[in-house]
């Protein structure tokens, strides 16, 4: 952010690869969760704050002050937050003016021009995110070999540029066609608008992505200028306030690929925070496949109104290059996460056709579930868990909330079980069992587009309701291992802690691949290389301490989809080599995905990619101490599917507490095991043991 | 519904219906992933169904809205054909004749029957436009055939596998009879696959509650479906809601036009549906199937009553139809129908229309028909042949609380334009311009929604294009209750030099042209509604700001004075209020006179 502070802030680390004290602010919507992990000790201390008001670094210092260690002893401050993803979804960010070639300004209001909503005569998409009289066009054409058509007409560009700011605008945006295969004109043109506005955040489009598609690369662009502004003002007085409480170390903010950057550097990148909110839950189930030895791991993160799911294959994290938030197109790598409207507020209502339904509307954490006796009448999928005895009334979340049965019944009952004429226990178990199946397709979804069968995967389930949901889902899916991990309401936060600084750049350049496309290649991978070495040497990373990765997208000639091959980069030196290998691997990853493949039809290679990673120390918890007692804590009824038979047995379900199950025990369903904030159902048919790090691992029976 | 007594266990009932769905989102993505043809992983030209073993609709993922109820028709024919054991377990059944399944030959369905425990229980399929089925035109879409035999080779419930092995001289046949044959082959195997994932799918259903619990449930979904839009249906006042269009010609006999007469009738909770007064089959291939016409009608019904509910045989079967055959929406074998698509679009848009009065709040005014253009290269002396195409995205009509939207046709999905760095990347041309046409939209209190503009600079010798435009004798962008209507569609050629030629012909086809010649496709605009002296000053004024509108049509169309510049850009209350009272007085008198 030109003219930002958070440049000048960033210290670069003593200690690049980890500091003594780390501690991670994860920001949700209600809630701040905060995790602290002494390197030496292995000591995890976890605390939350709620977040509750307008101003959002008072709850970030206001939760510091819970904590048992001053901010100055921290060593390495992890946060993640939601401030850019929020002001795109409340359209709350900046005034953009934004700069087109000549002929193209409507491009963004455009799109890609299709309906979703097939069937919808009166389906409206999204509006850009600046209107069209601040979309101003400039002379100039690059081909789309780089070669430039028509100069930039650089005296009608300064005219522009004072409209715009004539108009008041707060942040300009330049996105000219073909710029990935030639910058020259947007450096320019970024060069002039700094000349006449230098107080002004300028977003050139090839410096955000460097791909190709004219839309998805203005949008992006055109949102990380609008999410900027506000963005960078709250990292700026962050570490202010940060400054002042004695932290003077830098801040790393989680990025939507899984790494953290600096907070100067994403000041300046916005867009590539905005969907981080779930990525930290996936890079510690990525710390746990290792540690696990589990290199197939379906992560489910069960929250209060979104159902999350992301894969890791193969010990990687499955990532995708181009999303979708609300509507509008981001070119960004992102972890690759299907979201569905099924978390613990989620409301369950019977529709138009007498059929049941879950979410997607939620009743958040205010009201909440009816059950929470905050004034909230509508059935949630908590409510259901209420009624069917699977929460602890008395002891929910470490006693701090008394859960009020009756109020969950009433809700049922009147929302769902009277309109499906069905009873309040039948309803509550249907809507779980509809949850469920929602949450199954959610993650066949996932599997099936990459030709992978669930069944290879361990289910890692976590969030709030982790617990909950895990062996019923893993039923549906065929899935016999499940882990809830240790801290599982927590997991998200503990998992940023051990997030890598990550860079991405990519490159557009269409070629047959043949030697000279393969030669070009390396020699593109090799600059994109350089430039992400740059960037993680600014934070103290040595080249040595890098870690780079290489792909480039691959398809027929012809085909529209490509597919992201990943290179290894001994393959680099040899451009004839190159060639064969990019292409049998192409083919080997087509078949995977596809089911078919050929082997001699001419293939083409679209856009390179490298990542850098500056590794930061793994994180190593301290053994928890051996549980000491094998027996149940108490018993209480629990309503699992059953016969006459079981009824019995599942009145009097065994309730254990999950810090006293000693390793190496195993525990047969039907059994509850709870933590103050955490509830695993292990249904009948189902064992659950703990391992010596703590984390829960259920089996079916016939696996156990 | 309280008081109903549920035959079925209503929460497995939701969980089938939802995996049945779940079933055929992943036959559509595996068929979009694993297709050749950029009509199949862009366009999105195809249906998906799992039906019951009676071809009735439990679950779909289309890309276009048209193949919903033509799918189980066909499958419903093939049970005719081959009687109900007439199928094995791994059959694979290919059909394109359009008087058995509905759309133009070049959509394929290729299908598979479902069999749990030896018993035949269910059907998935994919009907799919392919890139060639060796018609007299290369791609199909002939504008000027008159008989089905012109049009490519018809398939009548062919097996390609016969109860798992393959029918090597079918696959033979075929790769010896249509162009791009490694094209086709590879979405025959696109389709297959996609079908297989059905089966599994349904399968693993009927092993996880009983394939009798399956059928059980989705009857009770489809009961239940009907009787909710028979509900919805009794909403709306008693009455007969009739519209029409006087469509340009048919292709071939270019002195006609076709006429398309709708009538909607409501009584009580049953409506039916004539074409009574429409034109007879006509000579060149604008002729639509019946079944064809059928699903269409129940697409845009379905699209004015429940426009997002997952579709399965109760969005169709709630409908009365009363069409006799030898109309132009009901024509019979061997009429030529590659074009149908023309007169269907158009049956969307009039039904969608003839509910605008009955049901405001669900409809809007109308918009853009079916249009599209190929820029291609043939002889290849010129340089590479190629052809290049996109869906064209118009305006749509304007609601009663918004303006319209700019999207692909209603009957079109879910299908992306074409950027144009890709575009340049595989094609000799240049985009020059991409942007909304102002004046295309019709003014209103809300107004219709921009037809596009593209253009396109020539970058190489001997290139020609083909288009298709919507009827400018009686254009569907209909204003509504006072709104003007959109602007039909063009295509100029050379714009702003002395060769310039603009058409609006339903059908034109220009070339070569060379280097530096430049052609401009515009789409339609959408209608507006109600009156434009009625507009918001304050949306009139933005539009000015946008440059969507200049202040002299703010003063003439709107009645809307405004002052200022770019976002300074505001009405002028006292003016305005004085300018409309003057134009109202002037539009009563003329009236008067």
């Amino acid at each position: 952010m030109s003219g930002g502070r958070n440049g000048e802030n960033v210290r670069r680390p003593q200690s690049p690869e980890g500091g003594r004290l780390r501690l991670a602010v994860d920001v949700g919507g209600t809630f701040i969760d905060l995790v602290m992990y002494d390197e030496g000790s292995g000591e995890v201390t976890v605390e939350k704050q709620p977040s509750s008001s307008a101003d959002r670094a008072d709850d970030f210092l206001a939760g510091l002050e819970r904590l048992p260690e001053r901010p100055a002893d921290i060593d390495l401050l992890v946060h993640g937050t939601t401030v850019a993803i929020n002001a795109v979804v409340q359209e709350r960010g900046a005034k953009v003016g934004l700069l087109t070639t000549a002929g193209f300004r409507d491009v963004l209001a455009i799109g890609r021009g299709g309906r979703p909503e097939i069937y919808n005569f009166r389906y409206l998409p999204p509006e850009p995110l600046v209107p069209r009289y601040l979309r101003r066009e400039v002379a100039e054409r690059v081909a789309v070999d780089g070669s430039v058509l028509v100069p930039l007409d650089l005296s009608g560009l300064s005219d522009q540029v004072d409209t715009l700011l004539a108009e008041g605008v707060e942040a300009i945006v330049i996105s000219f066609l073909h710029a990935y295969a030639n910058p020259r004109h947007e450096l320019l043109a970024a060069e002039r608008v700094r000349a006449h506005a230098p107080h002004l955040p300028v977003t050139v489009s090839h410096q955000v992505v460097g791909e190709w598609r004219e839309y998805e690369r203005t949008s992006t662009a055109v949102m990380n200028g609008y999410v900027q502004p506000l963005f960078g003002g709250y990292l700026d007085t962050l570490v202010d306030r940060l400054r002042g409480v004695g932290y003077a170390e830098p801040l790393a903010i989680m990025q939507s690929n899984g790494g953290i950057a600096a907070a100067g550097r994403v000041s300046r990148l916005p867009v590539r925070t905005l969907m981080s909110g779930p990525a930290g839950g996936v890079i510690g189930a990525q710390a746990l496949s290792r540690e696990l030895g589990m290199p197939d791991i379906i992560c489910a993160d069960v929250g209060g109104t979104t159902y999350d799911v992301a894969l890791i294959e193969g010990g990687r994290i499955v990532e995708r290059s181009e999303l979708k938030v609300d509507g509008r197109a981001v070119l960004m790598p992102s972890i690759d996460i299907v979201s569905i409207g099924a978390g613990g507020g989620s409301i369950a209502s019977v529709d138009d056709l007498g059929c049941i339904q879950v979410g997607p509307d939620s009743a958040g954490a205010d009201p909440g579930p009816a059950c929470f006796g905050r004034g909230g009448d509508r059935p949630t999928v908590t409510d259901c868990h209420v009624l069917l005895g699977r929460l602890d009334t008395e002891r929910f979340y470490g006693s701090r909330m008394p859960l009020d049965v009756a109020a969950a019944e009433r809700a049922v009952r009147e929302h769902v079980a009277g309109p499906a004429g069905l009873d309040p226990i039948a309803a509550a178990r249907g809507v779980l069992a509809i949850a469920e199946s929602n949450m199954t397709h959610a993650i066949r979804r996932m599997t099936v587009e990459r030709g992978l069968d669930p069944r290879d995967f361990v289910l890692l389930s976590y969030g709030g309701g982790g617990g909950l949901f895990a062996a019923g889902v893993a039923g549906h899916l065929g899935v016999r291992r499940i882990v809830v991990p240790r801290g599982a309401a927590n997991f998200s936060a503990w998992g940023m802690l051990g997030a890598d600084y990550r860079e991405d750049r990519m490159l557009t350049r269409v070629h047959d691949l043949d030697g000279p496309a393969a030669r070009q290649l390396t020699k593109d991978l090799s600059a994109l290389s350089d430039e992400v070495t740059a960037t993680l040497g600014d934070y103290g990373f040595r080249p040595g301490a890098i870690d780079l990765e290489f792909h480039v997208d691959t398809r027929y000639r012809g085909q529209h989809h490509a597919v992201t091959v990943p290179l290894d980069a001994a393959w680099l030196g040899d451009a004839d080599a190159l060639v064969e290998r990019v292409r049998h691997r192409f083919l080997e990853l087509h078949t995977q995905l596809y089911g078919h493949g050929t082997a001699d039809a001419p293939v083409e290679i679209v856009t390179a990619r490298t990542r850098g990673y500056g590794r930061v120390k793994p994180v190593a918890w301290a053994r928890p101490p051996a549980g000491r007692s094998p027996d149940p804590r108490t018993t209480r009824p629990v309503r699992f599917a059953e016969t006459a038979e079981t009824a019995e047995a599942h009145a009097r379900t065994p309730v254990y507490d999950r810090d006293a199950i000693a390793p190496g025990r195993r525990i047969s369903g039907p059994a509850v095991i709870e933590e103050w904030n955490n509830t695993v159902i292990v249904p009948p048919g189902w064992t659950a043991g703990a391992d010596d790090m703590g984390n829960l691992e259920l089996l079916t029976e016939e696996t156990a | 519904m309280t008081g109903e007594q549920p035959t079925v266990d209503l929460v497995t009932a939701e969980i089938i219906r939802n995996g049945l769905v779940a079933a055929a989102q992943e036959m559509n993505s595996t068929l979009v992933r694993t297709a050749y043809n950029p009509l199949l992983f862009e366009v999105k030209d195809f249906g998906i169904a799992i039906t019951s073993a009676r071809g009735e609709l439990w679950a779909e993922d289309p890309g276009q809205a048209v193949f919903s109820g033509c799918m189980p028709a066909t499958i419903r024919n093939g049970l005719v054909k081959h009687g109900p054991d007439g199928f094995a377990e791994g059959d694979v059944l290919i059909v394109n004749d359009p008087y058995v399944s509905g759309t133009h030959i070049s959509d394929t369905c290729i299908y598979m029957p479902v069999f749990h425990r030896g018993t035949l229980v269910a059907f998935a399929g994919v009907m799919a436009h392919w890139a060639d089925v060796g018609g007299r035109t290369p791609g199909g879409w002939d504008a000027d055939s008159t008989e089905l035999y012109q049009e490519g080779k018809s398939f009548t419930y062919q097996r390609l596998y016969r109860a798992g092995v393959a029918n090597d001289d079918l696959f033979d046949f075929i790769a010896h009879n249509v162009r791009f044959g490694e094209v086709v082959r590879g979405d025959i195997d696109a389709q297959i696959a996609a079908c297989r994932q059905g089966v599994t799918r349904t399968r693993a259903l009927c092993d996880r509650y009983g394939a009798d619990a399956v059928e059980r449930c989705m009857a009770e979904v489809i009961e239940r479906t009907a009787k909710a839009m028979r509900r919805r249906v009794a909403e709306l006042p008693d009455g007969r809601y009739s519209d029409s269009v006087d469509l340009d010609h048919d292709g071939v006999d270019k002195r006609t036009h076709v006429h398309l007469q709708v009538a909607v009738t409501v009584r009580g909770d049953r409506i039916s549906m004539s074409f009574d007064g429409s034109s007879p089959m006509v000579t060149g291939p604008v002729n639509v199937p019946e079944i064809a016409t059928r699903s269409a009608a129940c697409a845009a019904l379905k699209g004015v009553f429940a426009p997002l509910e997952q579709t399965n045989e109760g969005h169709l079967a709630f409908v009365d139809f009363d069409i006799p055959p030898g109309l132009v929406c009901s024509a019979a074998r061997p009429a030529p129908c590659d074009s149908y698509g023309y007169v269907l679009v158009a049956a969307t848009e009039v039904i969608q229309l003839a509910l605008v009065d009955a049901v405001p709040e669900r409809t809007r005014a109308g918009g853009c028909q079916l249009t599209g253009a190929f820029i291609y290269r043939p002889d290849p002396r010129d340089g590479t042949p190629f052809i290049a195409g996109e869906p064209v995205a118009g305006g749509h009509g304007a609601h009663p609380d918004a303006d319209g939207a700019t999207m692909p046709f209603f009957g079109s999905g879910d299908t992306q334009n074409l950027p144009a760095e890709v575009a340049e990347t595989r094609y000799p041309l240049m985009c020059v311009r991409y942007a909304f046409d102002p004046g295309s939209a019709g003014a209103g209190a809300h107004r219709g929604g921009f037809g596009l503009l593209r253009e396109y600079e020539m970058r190489g010798e001997g290139i020609y294009i083909k288009n298709a435009q919507e009827s400018s004798h009686d254009p569907l962008g209909r204003g509504v209750h006072g709104g003007r209507s959109g602007r039909p569609s063009s295509l100029v050629v050379r714009p702003g030099t002395p060769d310039e030629a603009v058409t609006h012909d339903r059908l034109s086809a220009q070339g070569p042209l060379g280097p530096g010649d430049v052609v401009r496709l515009v789409a339609s605009g959408g209608g507006g509604w109600g009156d434009p002296l009625d507009r918001d000053p304050g949306l009139v004024a933005r539009d000015v700001r946008d440059e969507f509108v200049t202040a002299g049509q703010a003063r003439e169309t709107y009645g809307v004075v405004v002052t200022g510049s770019g976002g300074a850009t505001a009405p002028d209350p006292a003016a305005t209020a004085a300018l409309r009272a003057r134009l109202r007085t002037a539009a009563d008198s003329d009236e008067e006179g």
